[in-house]
């Protein structure tokens, strides 16, 4: 399972932002989000959504002796993570970074994305499980 | 936590801030936004008669609740209008606010008068004077882009004015992004007055939010709601040119200064569909699910590299039907040249427009214009536009809005629609009474978005309307019947949706469905903790709303400035689907007398003591 982002239907509402930190620090801070909109909008107001690929090759985890699977699990994660992952999809803040843990199975962003710019994807040959992320699972109680 | 933002007060002629709290008493009677701009602005009202003076103040007020998951956030911007001379107000979208309040900040009074050029850059609550001096001249696109560089932060927020503002144009607009402006009542003339081009925002604080999980929650079941409704699914798809065929096809457009009504079966030519080939996709102000801005490119002609976002159904209205044209493409450029001037796209169409019908009666001519000024023609829009903006030639004159009419005679009074020295805008109210009575009794003068009563238009039985307004109102637009009830009801909804910062269309707005009185109670209990049942946020409404009436009033305004231009009483109009529709001035009184008792204010518009009493505002003013 992994956000799918189709970045010619973002609006740059920004809405994402605010509901993936409302969702995980039970306050509003578009800085400490997990996606991130790239805005162009004193030109062409291009907008460019990033979050994590739920790679199954972690680059970001490149040289720690972590377990990958534990830490996909996890929001915040330490700083150095973000400069190693090639997609720019790790966003940093004040010495952390915030990396998406797909809101144990339910995300908020997507609950938001009113354009369809943010989509779940399960892939058929799933490069991840939905076991994997599935724990911790909350807020379900929304309708779809 | 949400109800912690703070108001700075800036001086500029020492160069000295101090930020202080909002003491709860002002939240839990104006909230934010408008509100609490009306409160800070009352005091000082009635001892500043002249807007440039360097005691005027320019207030910022971001909404209660801006910048969490919501709809919109919004802001407005208050001070003493130069255009109109009296309240000045405009409610502003895109990032600015939302930005504001992730400094700590909600409010700002600017009051003083720089002696160089200067901007303001707001970072976590702390403000620096920089040197503005090298941004003079530069448009509003430029001077947003010069001030992100400087900051190294593309993230910075920037609300400045253009040249137009620098030059004191009377209706020059404060922009800010691509698109968004405090446009109305000439509010970026006063920040020209101050030298102050721009104020520079960028936060990085936590905004609390009193109940997060069950707001989450709430707020995920009111947008599934609020999406639902045909008229934010059509916004959404081509923003608000879709009103165009709707206003063309019943007749009340305003064409060649409202000389007519509707352009018939040209009218494809300038609705949403001929918008479409420029578009290239919709973008969204700052938390909302709406998205209702075009992203415009013109990739060949004349235009060609014309690129922005927009126009709205206003400016296609204005700088088109109303100077009597219907090139989309030259309005689409207009329109972007008035956002980088810094200029208000409605009063900058209204004014062409007025000088375009003394031409043509002979009224002025080219010893005063220099040019000819035809209806419809593209290119002396666009060099009225430049004269304009940079003070030239006859553009010096119309610079000056209706202040103009000293400059160019008696007669020349007659043709300039407008409603207390604020003009009429892109439509043409002797059809729907609803929008007549409103224009009337905006507060900020002639203005259809003071209350925008509109649910009459959208073929609602009148058991529904009822139900919803709480009296007896006709479903049909001519009618006069429950109109003020209408006009009363949406001037009290607006004003705390200005105050919240949430976006009017998708309140009560074009449809029954929106957010109303109920969702701005919950909204409020689960962002802040503060408790209003919806009949006490309704009295909220008023009391802003009547604030403002309290400060006009002070100043000599009453009934009889509660009216609209002698055109719409006298000349019916003369052709089209509305034909020979015209505002009966003993009709128009009588919804006066309802308008007024509904609000508690006596016969001559002014509000009662014991209104004052029951509102908490006897205190106030």
């Amino acid at each position: 399972m992994r956000i799918k982002v189709n970045k010619k239907k973002c609006s740059g509402c920004r809405l994402c932002e605010t509901m993936c930190s409302l969702f995980h620090g039970r306050a509003v801070n578009t800085e400490k989000s997990a996606i991130r909109i790239e805005k162009d909008d004193l030109d062409t107001s291009m907008n460019t959504p990033f979050v994590c690929r739920q790679c199954k090759n972690m680059a970001c985890l490149e040289g720690e002796k972590v377990a990958p699977d534990a830490e996909r699990r996890k929001f915040i994660w330490a700083g150095q993570r973000s400069g190693k992952c090639p997609f720019r999809a790790l966003n940093l803040f004040k010495g952390k970074s915030y990396h998406c843990d797909l809101c144990g199975g339910n995300p908020q962003c997507v609950k938001v994305c009113t354009t369809g710019a943010l989509v779940v994807s399960r892939p058929k040959l799933a490069s991840v499980r939905l076991s994997e992320v599935s724990v911790e699972k909350r807020g379900n109680d929304e309708p779809h | 936590m949400v109800l912690d933002r703070k108001i700075a007060y800036v001086d500029l002629s020492d160069g000295s801030y101090e930020i202080r709290k909002i003491p709860m008493a002002w939240r839990k009677k104006f909230l934010g936004g408008r509100g609490i701009n009306m409160r800070l602005l009352s005091k000082s009202y009635a001892s500043i008669p002249d807007p440039f003076s360097p005691h005027n103040p320019l207030i910022f007020g971001a909404g209660l609740l801006s910048g969490l998951p919501g709809f919109g956030a919004r802001m407005n911007i208050t001070s003493r209008s130069p255009e109109s001379g009296h309240l000045g107000d405009s409610n502003m979208g895109g990032e600015f606010g939302a930005e504001l309040v992730k400094t700590g900040l909600s409010h700002l009074v600017i009051t003083g008068k720089s002696k160089k050029p200067v901007y303001l850059f707001i970072k976590d609550g702390r403000i620096d004077f920089c040197d503005a001096r090298k941004l003079k001249g530069l448009d509003t696109i430029a001077t947003q882009k010069r001030i992100r560089a400087q900051r190294g932060d593309p993230n910075v927020q920037v609300a400045c004015i253009g040249p137009a503002g620098e030059a004191l144009v009377r209706f020059s607009a404060i922009r800010s992004g691509m698109k968004s402006a405090a446009g109305r009542t000439g509010i970026g003339a006063v920040m020209g007055s101050k030298n102050l081009k721009a104020v520079a925002v960028r936060g990085t604080l936590d905004i609390g939010i009193s109940k997060p999980e069950e707001y989450r929650k709430y707020y995920l079941r009111t947008l599934k709601g609020v999406m639902k409704t045909k008229w934010l699914q059509a916004l959404g798809k081509q923003g608000t040119p879709v009103l165009f065929r709707y206003s063309n096809a019943l007749g009340f457009l305003s064409v060649r200064n409202n000389q007519l009504v509707t352009i018939g079966d040209k009218g494809p030519l300038l609705e949403a569909e001929a918008l479409e080939p420029y578009s290239t996709g919709m973008v969204a102000c700052f938390g909302c699910p709406v998205h209702c801005r075009h992203r415009i490119s013109i990739e060949k002609g004349e235009y060609k590299g014309t690129r922005g976002e927009g126009p709205e159904y206003a400016s296609i209205g204005s700088l088109g039907t109303k100077v009597g044209h219907f090139d989309l493409e030259n309005i689409i450029y207009a329109t972007q040249l008035c956002n980088l001037y810094g200029l208000d796209t409605i009063s900058t169409g209204s004014y062409m427009a007025w000088a375009m019908e003394l031409y043509q009666r002979g009224i002025i001519d080219e010893r005063t214009t220099k040019i000819p000024l035809k209806w419809g023609d593209g290119e002396t829009i666009v060099e009225l536009l430049d004269q304009i903006a940079q003070r030239r030639g006859f553009g010096d004159i119309l610079a000056e809005g209706s202040f103009a009419r000293g400059i160019l005679g008696e007669e020349s009074r007659n043709y300039l629609l407008e409603v207390k020295d604020f003009p009429i805008e892109m439509t043409d109210e002797r059809l729907p009474k609803s929008f007549a009575l409103g224009m009337a009794t905006s507060t900020r003068g002639a203005c259809h978005m003071r209350s925008r009563p509109s649910i009459d238009a959208v073929g609602l039985p009148e058991a529904v309307l009822e139900k919803m307004y709480g009296g007896r109102v006709s479903e049909r637009l001519s009618s006069y019947m429950g109109k003020a009830r209408m006009v009363w009801w949406h001037e009290l909804l607006n004003a705390v949706s200005d105050s919240l910062g949430v976006c009017r269309f998708q309140s009560v707005f074009s449809s029954p469905h929106g957010l109303g009185h109920p969702h701005f109670s919950r909204l409020l209990d689960l962002a802040t903790g503060l408790h209003f049942t919806p009949m006490e946020i309704k009295r909220t409404g008023e009391r802003i709303y009547t604030l403002e009436r309290l400060m006009i009033t002070g100043e000599g305004i009453s009934r009889s400035e509660d009216t609209l231009p002698e055109r719409y009483f006298e000349e019916p109009i003369p052709e089209g689907p509305s034909k020979g529709e015209v505002v009966s001035r003993e009709e128009f009184s009588r919804m006066l007398d309802e308008y007024y008792r509904l609000h508690g204010w006596d016969e001559e518009g002014i509000p009662k003591k014991k209104t004052l009493d029951r509102l908490g505002l006897s205190n106030e003013n």
